[in-house]
């Protein structure tokens, strides 16, 4: 079923890319589509990983690799979630915890995840996450390597994270019989380099007053891009992107007309198809110009030394550690960005997401950022209430419209 | 001329018509029931009765509550959180903290100096702490909601609902009868859970509130065992208005009158361009 799925989307895409019909979002669109294709073609060898894993390393290896949380997000995307999550609730899982995890496992169950040949579980950002990967490992009866992420930024603990990424690699090596190349591997962070050095590029764009960017540009777009790291696909898309935004800005035509409202997604976007972007766009002039996820955060990696700057990379991540990292880190984002309004969805069953909403919204009220908790399953639409939530959403348009505004012009 | 303001909320309908004086002309509540159109129709119908016009002397409409896109004739539609600021604060002046409890949600709302909305929480997905919970918990009591008002007169204020979920709340309730725990105990138990309910919200939005003005809209306004639950709760004086359901209708027709002005303004401004 994913199979025909990703291979029908790769074919609409391409014609539409032959028909004169190309654009930033498609080619993004169909380098998921073609990774997509390569999880499920049954020939590559494939590691399901945890979001933290160095994509870029284990492309380097040869090695098809995917957070889980992407086939959660796809199966939501595709409108057939349901299945699967009914699938753990036949088995027992609580219906309270996170449906991408959920819809990952009833996917197993159900036979439709592609046996890996091992997996790389991280501790961060979640436990469940983790627990997913463990539970896969047993269920494919394939070995888990977990890569322990240290929560503070100090050489110790890039030492102890790259030793352990050094492992991962052997343990890698291991099992699929490749050597480690070193051309391959200088190859792949120079891709990682350059793919980083040009969204550093869009997300400036995307700060400039008036932002060049919707709501629709920048969904799943940094933490999907971490797959393609190590691969030309990477600096393809990036660059697309860039070119699409400077066309934007020397067109004139900075993202949506009319523009009032500039707002920050926090964490992960809903993944299944609704109304709520487009009435924000259109009935509000409200366009989502940053994420939470849409971030570098760390330097260029060496190629002769890559190890560590893997590790620095995935000690960097905002969501790696206290939340008042997290809430630095939107601040930062709220400045950069001018935000006039954030909105938290909250997702639920996500510990990270529901359990650190009050000190964020906390966090940022002391910079004045008003800040929205919804309550949204973003996986399970058959969760979603579109009414309940168009009302608080439009509340909050009107309250940013009686306010004055946070940043000056 | 005058203004209409619909609220068409999941348990009732209501209109507020205004003069140009936004002086109310009338104010009228009907069942929301299956149909949004028909009690739209009949809520408006009333509220022209009452005040003695006809439809063509009304300038403008707006709508509110969660059916609010279901009114066609509207000049726009505008959010129960912004129209019940709008309205407690023609009603109220100095109300810095509104709490509204509707059929389905429930909403604590910061105002500013001029009623504009500061800052709002609502309560989540669930529906417990609302006009629904309420009702349920009438049925399991086998009485009138319209009498619960009163029921927790003489309770000592012993008995705890440790559920807020709706259904389960519901079989607490029965397995207290059960048990003979005398019905105010449990009324009481009742509305101190929508109490604590409604606090987190105040807290979240207002952490000032026991230094200002507070005051309480919305149809479980008119339930007195709640609005002494949540005052007691929070140590303060909590003021309602003569008809706490209409609250958001009144809002809407100011919104109706203040739109429509600026519309014809701004008609007057590009003919004089002209």
């Amino acid at each position: 079923m994913m199979k025909a799925y990703f291979t029908d989307l790769e074919a609409g895409i391409v014609k539409a890319i032959n028909d004169g019909n190309s654009s930033h979002r498609k080619l993004y669109t169909l380098e998921l589509a073609r990774l997509g294709k390569r999880l499920y073609s049954g020939t590559d060898p494939i590691a399901w990983c945890g979001i933290t894993a160095p994509f870029d390393l284990l492309n380097a290896m040869g090695v098809t690799s995917c957070f889980v949380e992407f086939i959660g997000a796809m199966l939501a995307a595709t409108g057939v979630v349901g299945t699967f999550i009914e699938e753990t609730d036949h088995a027992g899982y609580s219906s309270d915890a996170c449906s991408y995890h959920r819809s990952v496992c009833g996917a197993a169950m159900k036979g439709i995840m592609p046996v890996p040949e091992f997996l790389i579980g991280t501790t961060c950002p979640c436990s469940g996450g983790l627990a997913v990967l463990e539970n896969l490992a047993r269920r494919f009866d394939r070995k888990l390597f977990v890569l322990h992420v240290p929560q503070e930024d100090s050489a110790g603990s890039v030492r102890f994270l790259a030793d352990q990424m050094r492992e991962m690699a052997a343990f890698v090596s291991r099992i699929t019989g490749r050597k480690m190349d070193g051309g391959a591997l200088r190859k792949s962070v120079e891709y990682s380099n350059r793919a980083s050095a040009t969204m550093r590029e869009i997300f400036e764009l995307a700060c400039r007053v008036p932002s060049p960017i919707t709501s629709r540009d920048f969904s799943n777009f940094g933490i999907v891009m971490a797959l393609f790291f190590g691969r030309e696909e990477a600096v393809t898309i990036a660059e697309s992107y860039r070119n699409e935004f400077k066309k934007r800005i020397d067109a004139g035509d900075n993202g949506t007309s009319g523009r009032k409202f500039r707002l920050l997604w926090i964490q992960n976007r809903i993944q299944f198809r609704h109304g709520l972007e487009k009435m924000l766009e259109e009935e509000y002039g409200a366009s989502i110009i940053s994420d939470e996820l849409n971030d570098i955060t760390w330097d260029p990696i060496d190629p002769e030394n890559p190890f560590d700057g893997f590790a620095r990379r995935a000690i960097s991540i905002p969501i790696n550690g206290t939340t008042e990292k997290r809430i630095g880190h939107l601040k930062k984002l709220a400045r950069q960005y001018r935000i006039d309004g954030a909105i938290n969805p909250c997702n639920w069953g996500c510990r990270q997401g529901a359990g650190a909403r009050g000190l964020i919204e906390n966090g940022l009220k002391e910079i004045g950022l008003p800040v929205l908790n919804l309550d949204v399953d973003c996986v399970d639409s058959r969760k979603f209430t579109e009414g309940q939530l168009r009302t608080r959403l439009e509340a909050f348009m009107e309250m940013l419209d009686n306010r004055e505004p946070l940043w000056q012009s | 001329m005058y203004y209409l303001g619909i609220d068409i909320g999941s348990l009732s309908c209501d209109a507020v018509l205004i003069d140009s004086g936004s002086a109310i002309a009338a104010s009228v509540v009907v069942p929301t029931g299956a149909r949004n159109r028909e009690s739209i129709s009949r809520a408006t119908d009333e509220a022209l009765r009452i005040a003695g016009i006809s439809r063509t002397d009304i300038a403008a409409v707006v709508s509110t509550g969660y059916g609010r896109d279901r009114v066609e004739e509207r000049l726009s539609s505008v959010t129960e959180i912004t129209c019940h600021a709008k309205g407690i604060t023609a009603l109220l002046p100095g109300i810095r903290l509104l709490i509204d409890i509707g059929g389905q949600d429930s909403k604590a709302i910061l105002l500013g100096k001029e009623g504009g909305v500061v800052d709002f929480a609502m309560n989540d997905k669930c529906a417990a702490g609302t006009g629904r919970f309420l009702e349920a918990m009438a049925r399991a009591l086998q009485v009138d909601i319209d009498d619960m008002s009163d029921m927790d007169a003489g309770a000592k204020g012993e008995q705890s609902i440790s559920s807020m979920c709706t259904v389960f709340a519901e079989s607490e309730v029965v397995s207290l009868i059960a048990g003979g725990t005398p019905v105010n105990e449990i009324v009481m138990g009742l509305n101190r859970a929508i109490a604590s309910r409604i606090l987190s919200l105040v807290k979240r939005t207002t952490p000032s509130y026991p230094d200002v003005k507070i005051a309480m809209s919305g149809g479980v306004a008119r339930n007195r065992g709640v609005v002494r639950a949540i005052a007691s709760l929070m140590g303060h004086e909590v003021a309602v208005p003569k008809d706490p359901d209409t609250v958001g209708a009144l809002g809407a027709a100011l919104i109706a009158k203040e739109k429509s002005t600026l519309q014809r303004r701004a008609a007057v401004s590009v003919s004089l361009s002209l």
